[in-house]
């Protein structure tokens, strides 16, 4: 595959995971993450640790899986009613894309109505991706929220 | 809604019966003000931790009964709170929430004051009077009453004579004894980062339910349930802490009835711990905390240590507005900012000399159970907020807190209490109304 077709390739893979997300579809979005895949969303900016300092989110697939179980079936107080999302992803620049190790970053922003509610979350997102098969999988998502370290309210749907 | 002012003390007495309590007392602003007054104005507040304030100029910008303060250590070591105010046009001058500073300038027209709120200097001194004093008190920022610590725990009272803060805190000492103890070192430090979540509900709706045991298997069924369905030991990242806490609120009935609550003068309440497996305890096969246990012994003895482990308590309440848990070194600040709109301040503690394993356990539970993606507090926000919105409805004023009324056990130091029952609440808002109707000290 040559640099321009990769770079396609990842593109097209982050928009699918946008898409998923905004349909409810978390299932197949987890199947997006290797199954030694991270998701982080630190709470602090330029957050380095992930262990000695808090993150709003930092999960494997293991506990994805409970997350994506609770978002299904559990029918959570606080997804009652079900948010409507739109994300939108941009600025996605790809890089290192020599090998398996393939890396990229974007910019978002998400959309959240729920209810009488409608929210705006907006940040970066720093992809590391693994090629298996030939097919691309996440090994870490890192999600840098504008507001990290503000003052927040429930965050239900991953962004 | 009444004006503050025209509120007698019957009337305030009037909210609270037994086994009830008026809705007026979480939707009134006038209620809400008169509680900024009289509870976060004349009780001791929690305000930093001595680890925050460390050396001469280190400071915190907090709340404190509706007032941005700043906690400082001044050039004499003492701690001070003050107004976050300029006294020359009114600005806010500190627009950080911690760092170190030997001079606190304001921006407007340069006044610089000292960590101990006195004013350094003043630009174009000429210009301003003959008799215009440095050293007068008006031209400083103007102290935030009175402060006092307890083994590192800094609060603030507003009143003119607070009682001694260990008389206020009373059985409570325990609880941050037990904290401090556990600390191999004697010493626990604030972890720098934590959370703050913002709820629409009053601020009481939060020290409820964090003294509440039965909610859990209702409230919490959506994360008890992905957890049941888990399979264990998956998570290559968290020894199974997350899924532990998630399943730990799948008691039956029966198990949360065998949950102590004990109820104090003052308001105070605690609860016993439900986590009873995993790496929320520690497992003789466990080497992490086999090696902190070595660690605690060393400093106390295997007697004391054991003693000291075998404190084994979630959440205590510090009234009004602390929630502390020792066992996991967790710490919630509840920040009232209007009658329906509350901060919830979410942060833990770092146990000096013990394993750094011991540290990010805290950290995970700090995540687990405090972030704002958690899939436990979540929905607890949401049911606060789902409180805050029915009781806005004028029907049917009342609302109830009876469960338990007949079963607590009271004994002769005024000590209540209870399994399965909401002596907590009643205990607070006995509390309240003794709070909401007395005299200023």
């Amino acid at each position: 595959m040559s640099t321009a077709e990769m770079a396609r390739a990842v593109e097209a893979f982050i928009l699918r995971e946008a898409r998923l997300l905004d349909r409810g579809e978390f299932e197949a979005w987890l199947e997006l993450y290797a199954p030694q895949g991270i998701y982080w969303m630190p709470s602090q900016p330029h957050q380095t640790d992930p262990l000695g300092v808090p993150s709003i989110m930092y999960e494997d697939h293991a506990i994805l899986s409970m997350r994506v179980q609770r978002l299904l079936e559990a029918r959570a107080l606080v997804l009652t009613p079900m948010p409507r999302t739109t994300h939108l992803v941009s600025n996605i620049e790809v890089e290192d894309t020599d090998g398996d190790e393939i890396s990229a970053q974007a910019a978002f922003i998400c959309v959240e109505h729920q209810g009488e509610r409608q929210r705006m979350f907006s940040g970066r997102h720093a992809y590391q991706f693994a090629r298996e098969n030939g097919s691309l999988r996440i090994k870490m998502k890192r999600v840098d929220l504008l507001n990290c370290d503000g003052v927040h309210a429930p965050i239900t749907i991953p962004l | 809604m009444q004006d503050g002012a025209s509120l007698s003390n019957e009337e305030i007495r009037d909210l609270v019966r037994p086994d009830h309590v008026h809705r007026r007392a979480y939707v009134d602003p006038a209620i809400f003000d008169l509680e900024l007054e009289r509870i976060f104005g004349r009780l001791w507040i929690y305000v930093a931790h001595e680890s925050q304030l460390k050396k001469p100029g280190d400071f915190v910008r907090t709340s404190l009964a509706g007032n941005e303060v700043l906690i400082t250590r001044d050039e004499a070591g003492q701690i001070r709170a003050l107004y976050n105010r300029c006294p020359h046009r009114g600005a806010r001058i500190c627009m950080v929430d911690h760092g170190s500073s030997r001079l606190f300038s304001c921006p407007y027209h340069a006044w610089v004051f000292r960590p101990d709120g006195s004013l350094a200097t003043v630009p174009h001194r000429k210009s301003y009077p003959a008799n215009f004093d440095l050293d007068d008190p008006q031209n400083h920022m103007q102290p935030a009453g009175q402060v006092a610590t307890y083994r590192g725990f800094v609060f603030a009272n507003l009143a003119e004579n607070p009682p001694p803060l260990a008389e206020h805190l009373g059985p409570m000492t325990e609880v941050i004894d037990n904290l401090v103890d556990r600390a191999p070192d004697g010493e626990v430090d604030l972890a720098e980062a934590g959370f703050i979540l913002e709820y629409r509900g009053n601020w009481k709706l939060h020290m409820e339910n964090a003294a509440d045991i039965f909610h859990p298997s209702f409230v919490h069924n959506s994360s008890v349930s992905p957890a049941r369905k888990a399979p264990p030991k998956a998570s290559i990242i968290d020894q199974d802490q997350t899924r532990e806490m998630m399943l730990a609120n799948g008691f039956g009935i029966k198990e949360w009835e065998g949950i102590q609550l004990t109820g104090f003068a003052g308001g105070h309440s605690s609860m016993k711990s439900f986590y009873n497996s995993g790496v929320l305890v520690h497992e003789d096969a466990d080497p992490v905390a086999v090696r902190y246990k070595a660690a605690l012994d060393e400093r106390l003895g295997p007697e004391r240590a054991a003693a000291v482990l075998a404190m084994r308590g979630f959440n205590n309440i510090v009234y009004p507005n602390l929630i502390l848990n020792a066992q996991y070194q967790q710490m919630r600040v509840v920040i009232p900012l209007a009658v329906d709109r509350t901060l919830v301040h979410i942060r833990c503690f770092r146990l000096k000399g013990a394993p750094e394993e011991i540290f990010h356990r805290a950290v995970r539970f700090l995540t687990t159970l405090g972030s704002p993606a958690s899939m436990i507090f979540s929905d607890d926000v949401e049911m606060l907020e789902r409180c805050q919105q029915g009781l806005v409805s004028r029907a049917g004023p009342w609302i109830d807190f009876s469960r338990g009324l007949d079963s607590d056990l009271r004994d002769d130091r005024g000590q209540v209490s209870g399994a399965a029952s909401e002596m907590p609440m009643r205990v607070q808002f006995k509390a309240w109304v003794e709070r909401m109707t007395a005299e200023a000290a």
